[in-house]
């Protein structure tokens, strides 16, 4: 029970994690209708924003300053690559993006080096919060999940309850109307992507000090924000929220279901054979955790292809 | 009968001003397949700085056959299908040794393919050096007379690892298994279980994961704490090594780890103060090497700017093999001649700061001392710029250190 409870919170932190990272690019898709293949990168620039600036003005300055440096990269993206390629069409968009998450990384290796840098979470915060079965729970950990989920209210308080949010939603939803009506949608857009590049930056800057800081790490979790972004519906925050939570949950009490296929059949008397065939009916399912979201989201494009929340069909 | 004497007369001196002009022009080539770009390029690059280095020793003590040996170089991009792909432009380019190194799954492919490339063109061989792929089929059922690897492979270091452990009294008596779920970790399980009763401990748990996908390992920590495990052992590398240990440390576990991979570079950075009082196994440590020791590291340093450390050792003296190998080869018709280099080679000794080495004919399986050691502040060589190093803990001479050849290779040999 004990190791349940500790795998159902691990989760839930891991999940908040992947929604920091997937709610900017989702946000960014619903506006611009683009997969941003840069978006993990701008998660991996504010873990080395982070881990530059930690020294001259400590973890906590650091972890504001590095996110509003990142949202400066995405506002000189927007406005000096995808604006130029806008009126090219959606492909060129993708593929500026596509370009952009090569160079980035790169730029990377150049400047920092080829393996992981010494960015750590600092002394003070390396504490446990409470102890449950045995094992302590990290602190840090709660904080993350803290972060996350303040982030998401704070977003949501943003886009449903303020001037800026309707101004926002309506220059997504009809940006000619808007624009009639005097609104600056261009300079909406510029916003909402320096905003999305921001959250991944900030989700960086926290989770690098946790995970490690290394020029994979955009690679490493951007495929997985994608799945979380397709499996919650693209351009739905909501959505992103819910598919986050249900990728870490699930992901990480897969770790501790130590069956496989022939317990299955072994229920109808047949485990025995089943255990002779091997292969795929031995596999256990423990060891194929960081593989069943692609199932899911498999799952998901078959049975609802506009994912768990998405508007368009 | 007298005509055709005359012919002949006239055919052979014009036939050996040919060979003697061939010879002038066929140096030996060597090529590196490494994974020289993308998300695994350290590793590669890591290969590439040890065989330039070795190379370069090579050239200065006067080549082959009078004439510097070349080294060319093919970047495998990562995979088995890039490798396939650029072993073929090494064939056509006269590529007659191959070094590779990193991951086993294209060490796999370049194995398989050498050995086909060979069967289909007698007298145009190739021979693979395999520096690192430590997976044990290529010694054992994917075993083959021009396959040599110069590295240790899951049984060895196992071995190595849990006798040094238990001597240092860290191993405890419950150990926990976790790997990655492919040819080299499943390997490495095997091991665990196999060293169970030499070590004295039994095996409370094993685990397989994804390799290099899992961020959050947390659950897997979760996992070792309710087993109550007193040491981790596992042949994680890269980020699945830092992401484990970081884990446990902040989930308070107090585990001991035996790593294969813990002087990966930036590990000891990453880690930090969590990683002192755990144990690796390698092929080289400078400080239980004395002065040769010294003496190595300050001439790699020199030449390359950093110090050797992780799979750089290893290649350097596997690459010093090789270079023994070359030496015992007449050059023939001017050309190397790759059986011959090969029956060269699987007699090959050499004596590296760590001791004495030497190939092991029946499976091609290098016998070469390891050595354990553990993280600590005391150490006298520092790693990746912290105040941490890697104290030696016991050192295994390559009889110590050996482990049979596996019966399931059956190695044919060109007449």
């Amino acid at each position: 029970m004990d190791q349940f409870l500790v795998s159902l919170m691990n989760g839930l932190v891991y999940g908040l994690l992947l929604f920091m990272v997937s709610a900017g690019l989702t946000l960014i898709f619903g506006m611009m209708g683009v997969l941003n293949f840069a978006h993990a990168s701008f998660y991996m620039l504010g873990a080395y924003f982070a881990y530059m600036l930690q020294d001259a003005i400590g973890f906590w300055g650091a972890l504001v300053v590095s996110p509003l440096l990142v949202a400066l990269v995405g506002v000189v993206v927007e406005r000096f690559f995808l604006r130029r390629v806008h009126r090219y069409g959606h492909a060129h968009e993708l593929l500026v993006t596509f370009g952009l998450s090569f160079i980035i990384a790169e730029s990377v290796k150049l400047f920092f080096g080829n393996y992981p840098v010494d960015y750590r979470i600092p002394a003070a915060l390396d504490i446990p919060a409470f102890s449950v079965g045995g094992a302590q729970y990290p602190a840090y950990r709660l904080l993350m999940g803290g972060i996350a989920v303040a982030m998401f209210v704070l977003i949501y308080l943003l886009l449903t309850r303020t001037r800026v949010g309707i101004v926002v939603r309506s220059a997504i939803y009809k940006p000619r109307m808007a624009e009639a009506l005097g609104h600056n949608v261009p300079l909406v857009f510029m916003g909402v992507f320096g905003v999305g590049a921001a959250l991944a930056g900030l989700a960086g800057a926290v989770a690098g000090a946790f995970y490690t800081t290394n020029p994979n790490m955009a690679l490493e979790l951007g495929v997985m924000v994608f799945v979380v972004v397709v499996v919650g519906g693209l351009g739905s925050l909501e959505g992103a929220m819910l598919a986050s939570l249900l990728i870490g949950v699930i992901t990480s009490l897969a770790v501790s279901v130590d069956r496989s296929l022939a317990d299955l059949f072994a229920l109808a008397g047949a485990g025995d054979w089943a255990r002779s065939v091997g292969g795929l009916m031995t596999l256990k399912i423990s060891s194929l955790s960081a593989t069943i979201p692609f199932a899911l989201m498999l799952l998901i494009l078959l049975v609802r292809p506009g994912g768990l929340m998405g508007e368009k069909d | 009968m007298t005509k055709r004497n005359h012919f002949n007369r006239a055919l052979v001196p014009t036939l050996a001003l040919l060979v003697c002009g061939a010879a002038a022009a066929a140096p030996v080539k060597i090529g590196v397949l490494e994974t020289l770009s993308g998300p695994q390029a350290s590793s590669g690059l890591a290969y590439r700085a040890a065989v330039r280095y070795a190379i370069d020793q090579i050239n200065a003590a006067g080549g082959w056959n009078g004439e510097p040996v070349q080294l060319l170089e093919y970047d495998n991009q990562g995979g088995p299908a890039g490798a396939a792909d650029k072993l073929k432009a090494a064939a056509a380019d006269g590529v007659q040794l191959i070094v590779q190194g990193a991951s086993s799954a294209i060490g796999g492919q370049i194995t398989e393919d050498v050995r086909k490339y060979n069967l289909r063109n007698p007298g145009k061989e190739m021979v693979y050096l395999n520096v690192g792929a430590e997976a044990l089929e290529l010694t054992g059922e994917k075993c083959n007379f021009y396959h040599f690897r110069f590295a240790g492979d899951a049984q060895i270091r196992t071995k190595a690892l849990v006798a040094a452990m238990k001597q240092a009294n860290a191993l405890g008596t419950r150990v926990y298994s976790i790997n990655q779920n492919y040819s080299w970790g499943q390997d490495m399980e095997r091991a665990i279980v196999d060293n169970a009763s030499a070590g004295g401990y039994q095996v409370v748990e094993k685990t397989l994961h994804d390799v290099n996908k899992v961020q959050d390992f947390a659950p897997y920590v979760a996992k070792i704490a309710a087993s109550k495990a007193d040491s981790v052992l596992t042949g994680n590398w890269s980020n699945d090594l830092l992401l484990l240990m970081k884990a446990s440390r902040s989930a308070g576990l107090k585990v001991r780890f035996g790593t294969v991979y813990l002087d990966q570079p930036g590990n000891l950075a990453n880690a930090g103060d969590l990683a002192v009082g755990h144990f690796v196994v390698h092929t080289f440590n400078a400080e239980s090497a004395g002065g040769e020791g010294e003496k190595f590291v300050n001439d790699y340093k020199a030449k390359t700017g950093h110090d050797p450390v992780f799979i750089e050792p290893q290649t350097v003296f596997g690459m010093a093999m090789v270079a023994d190998a070359l030496k015992r080869t007449p050059a023939k018709g001017g050309k190397l001649d790759v059986n011959a280099f090969a029956k060269a080679l699987e007699s090959a000794t050499y004596k590296s700061p760590m001791g004495e080495m030497r190939m092991r004919a029946a499976d091609h399986q290098v016998q070469m001392p390891m050595v354990v050691s553990t993280v600590s502040k005391d150490a006298r060589y520092k790693a990746d710029g912290t105040d941490m190093g890697f104290t030696p803990v016991k050192r295994f001479s390559a009889a110590e250190a050996s482990s049979p050849a596996q019966a399931s290779c059956d190695m044919k040999r060109p007449d």
